[in-house]
């Protein structure tokens, strides 16, 4: 019997020696991941974490638990994403989220985040009614060009997200005057393309697969996709540079990040698992399927990229008027 | 005719019976557990639903949602905790008639009422659902700010007692709703600095607040057991419910013709569908004046209309790729992720796969009598708990759930507040549905309001330029008007004979 107490205190000891120890002396991670996505469940974000989640699981031995937190059209998640502690436990799904900050809506920028990857990227898609009098994007860019003000443009959500943000990116580089543009907020891209179908829009900007079903029945038309080339599941919509001869990549991104000062061994751990996950059929396939496009950027590219958007955002929200 | 039998052979197979039962059994007890919402149990399946063939995970999601709209009734007859939005306009009714004793013909009534309300809404969604959703995509921001407007005039059914205390409970509802980002402009309003309420105050925390703390803290101020109410035994459940059904079936098909109809209107929904269902039921039956008092004729309408909005949501979803809700939306997304992508020749090129996936939807509502029968008589000896240990653990769900559905600490004070102002609220009688209501409508209300305005360049004739939107104005002003005229109709005969 004391052989027994002895070796039960032997792991009473261990156990208590093990909890002092500092989570850094162990090899990271030891234990389950939180990855927050600032989006509710459902959406597009929360369905590329939840995949996210899967391979870095495969990949990092430990549960990666995804939790949503979509208030405030995302700030509350990216808030929690840029205050939580820096030990690698803590890990966003985030996206275009530049527009916060100016907006004041948001109190944080890239330099609050460790840049891992970027493993998305989905370009925007220019959609008009079917009875529209525009027969190309030439057409309609000079129509509003003409006239800014005489037509609605729906923002899907808020007017600082990535489809509104990067449809006035392509007026401002055909030299509209941004100031007079009638950019309309509302519940989400579908809902505003149901909204352009029932007469209320004459544009609206969004991802080229949430309209898929809407062009397909023939109500609504692409004129053009705001990517380096055409979208293999809509072959029939041409390309900004195709149309105009302006070479122009905008749209929405998802990457996977970390409060600011992430330990380095854990930062390259984390890449690596991410380069990993992103190269496997599975998860490709997997967001293919799902309407997902897939684009690669490693985190020094990565954080290049948050940088450069955070600027050119800024400028765009203060001509918006936003 | 052929491909319906075609289909229904595809869900006869071991694997598919066996998932649609388990995820019975998980949706009962996901939407039975207050703050864990129906989207929510969803979408926690989707990395599960990958690894399945088409068949099997596409019938299981369906399976689940049916069940977790249902089980939402459960905790708010039993606990008056509504399990999601949708049973908030009946909560007061079924969990009244449980106290009374009346437990069996309420629940009885919820589970056989929501299978109806179910099955049509399959039905509808398997036969007409091309012809529904062109017409559902016709509804533009003018009809549906109308939409949230003839929703409002619901709140003098649900109010009861002095009109003005209603009023004023609608406008606390409507104000809470402004609280954070304006939907418009992307201003904050009312956050006054906080950043915890740039989001606003989150809906399910302040649901459940409302409706179960002031239940624990009355408790708490005045411990006093009460008789538990009886157990009902399982056949039991059902005496008194085909009488009752008999009596109010124009109830039924109010219920399941307002739900399948709004359901399909993008952006509306069972919470709208369900309230304004109470409002016509209550506005026809000849015991009006006890609605919201425990009376089964209040439930039969709403309960039946909010499942069968669901049905009615999948219509412009699978049609157009637009979903009405949070729900859809999820449910959407596991088709695509199955290659059942949404669209106009979905019934064409997946004529099978689609028509399997409505028929699993239809058998998921039927499964739904035996298995939310079994459910009701697991979930009632709840009541039977003494309250000093009941009332804890009221209180310790109501935490649990709204941190559950926020993931943050913000929505237990959220909860516990509102909490706290429903409980002064009810203790000098002012009505709680209403408030309820203006949570609901108010967002919609705004936007579609402001949004139509600046399309229109503010001009207000826009609002009944379009035949739909001039219809539903003229709707609108004769429930408001009418009642006015009877006044002084009424009160000018009156004068007359005196």
């Amino acid at each position: 019997m004391k052989s027994v107490n002895l070796f039960g205190a032997g792991i009473v000891l261990a156990v208590s020696l093990a909890a002092l120890m500092p989570a850094m002396a162990q090899e990271w991670p030891d234990r389950p991941i939180t990855l927050i996505a600032p989006a509710g469940a459902g959406g597009g974000t929360d369905a590329t974490a939840r995949l996210l989640a899967l391979g870095l699981e495969q990949q990092l031995g430990q549960p990666v638990n995804v939790v949503n937190q979509g208030q405030g059209g995302g700030v509350v998640g990216f808030t929690s994403i840029t205050t939580a502690e820096p030990d690698g436990y803590t890990l966003g799904v985030i996206y275009n989220f530049a527009h916060y900050s100016p907006m004041g809506q948001g109190d944080f920028d890239a330099a609050d985040m460790t840049p891992i990857g970027q493993f998305n990227f989905d370009p925007a898609g220019f959609h008009v009614r079917t009875e529209s009098e525009w027969a190309n994007i030439t057409e309609a860019l000079d129509a509003i060009k003409a006239d800014p003000g005489a037509y609605d443009i729906a923002c899907g959500g808020g007017c600082g997200g990535s489809w509104p943000l990067a449809f006035a990116s392509l007026l401002d580089a055909y030299d509209v005057d941004l100031s007079q543009v009638r950019m309309i907020s509302g519940q989400g891209a579908a809902a505003a393309l149901q909204e352009m179908v029932a007469g209320g829009f004459d544009v609206v900007p969004s991802s080229v697969p949430e309209a898929g079903s809407l062009i397909e029945s023939g109500l609504v038309r692409g004129l053009a996709v705001f990517g380096s080339e055409r979208l293999e599941a809509f072959p029939d919509i041409p390309t900004l540079e195709e149309e105009t001869g302006m070479v122009l990549e905008l749209g929405a991104w998802r990457g996977l990040v970390g409060p600011a000062g992430l330990p380095e061994e854990v930062t390259a751990k984390l890449a690596a698992a991410l380069e990993a996950v992103y190269n496997d059929p599975e998860f490709q396939s997997a967001m293919t399927d799902r309407g997902f496009g897939l684009r690669w950027r490693d985190a020094a590219d990565f954080g290049t990229f948050m940088a450069e958007e955070e600027t050119s955002v800024r400028e765009l929200v203060r001509v918006l008027g936003l | 005719m052929e491909i319906i039998g075609q289909a229904f052979l595809q869900l006869l197979t071991p694997q598919v019976m066996l998932i649609m039962l388990g995820a019975s059994a998980y949706g009962l007890a996901m939407g039975a557990i207050p703050g864990l919402s129906a989207s929510m149990a969803v979408a926690l399946v989707i990395p599960i639903a990958f690894f399945l063939d088409p068949v099997p995970a596409l019938a299981g999601v369906v399976t689940l949602a049916a069940m977790a709209i249902f089980a939402g009734d459960l905790p708010g007859a039993l606990l008056r905790i509504p399990g999601t939005p949708a049973s908030a306009a009946y909560v007061d009714d079924s969990y009244l008639m449980v106290r009374k004793g009346q437990g069996g013909l309420a629940l009885g009534l919820c589970v056989i009422c929501s299978a109806i309300g179910g099955v049509v809404g399959a039905l509808v969604l398997m036969g007409a659902a091309p012809a529904i959703a062109r017409i559902a995509l016709q509804f533009s921001s003018y009809e549906k700010f109308w939409l949230a407007c003839l929703g409002l005039t619901a709140a003098v059914a649900v109010s009861g007692g002095k009109w003005y205390k209603g009023g004023i409970s609608l406008m606390l509802g409507l104000a809470i709703a402004q609280v954070g980002l304006d939907p418009v402009s992307g201003q904050l309003r009312l956050t006054f600095g906080n950043g915890n309420l740039v989001g606003g105050l989150a809906f399910i925390p302040v649901l459940i607040g409302m409706f179960a703390i002031p239940e624990v803290l009355r408790y708490a101020l005045a411990p006093r057991e009460i008789a538990p109410p009886p157990i009902q035994a399982l056949g039991n459940l059902l005496s008194g419910v085909g009488s009752t059904l008999r009596r109010l079936k124009g109830d039924v098909v109010q219920g399941s013709v307002v739900g399948v109809v709004i359901g399909a209107i993008p952006g509306a929904g069972a919470d709208i569908a369900a309230y304004i269902s109470y409002a016509i039921s209550k506005r026809f039956s000849k015991v009006g004046d006890q609605y919201g008092k425990g009376v089964p004729d209040a439930l039969v309408a709403a309960t039946t209309s909010n499942n069968a909005a669901v049905g009615g949501a999948m219509i412009p979803a699978t049609v157009f790729g637009i979903p009405g809700d949070s729900l859809t939306a999820i449910i959407i997304g596991v088709f695509f992720l199955k290659g059942l992508n949404p669209g106009p020749t979905i019934f064409i090129e997946n004529a099978l796969l689609i028509n399997t996936v409505f028929m699993a939807f239809l058998i998921a509502n039927i499964l739904m009598v035996p298995l939310g029968l079994l459910a009701t008589s697991a979930f009632q000896r709840m009541i039977r708990v003494p309250r000093y240990m009941l009332m804890p653990a009221v209180l310790a769900f109501c935490i649990i759930g709204a941190f559950a559905v926020e993931n943050t600490h913000f929505a237990v004070v959220t909860m516990l507040i509102l909490g706290l102002v429903a409980f002064v609220m009810e203790k000098y009688q002012y009505p709680l549905a209403p408030a309820i209501l203006g949570l609901v409508l108010g967002p919609m209300l705004e936007e579609t309001f402001l949004n139509s305005l600046i399309r229109a360049r503010g001009d207000v004739f826009a609002f009944v330029e379009r035949p739909l939107s001039m219809g539903l104005a003229a709707l609108t002003l004769v429930i408001c008007v009418t009642p006015v005229v009877m006044f002084i109709w009424g009160k000018a005969r009156g004068a007359r004979t005196a």
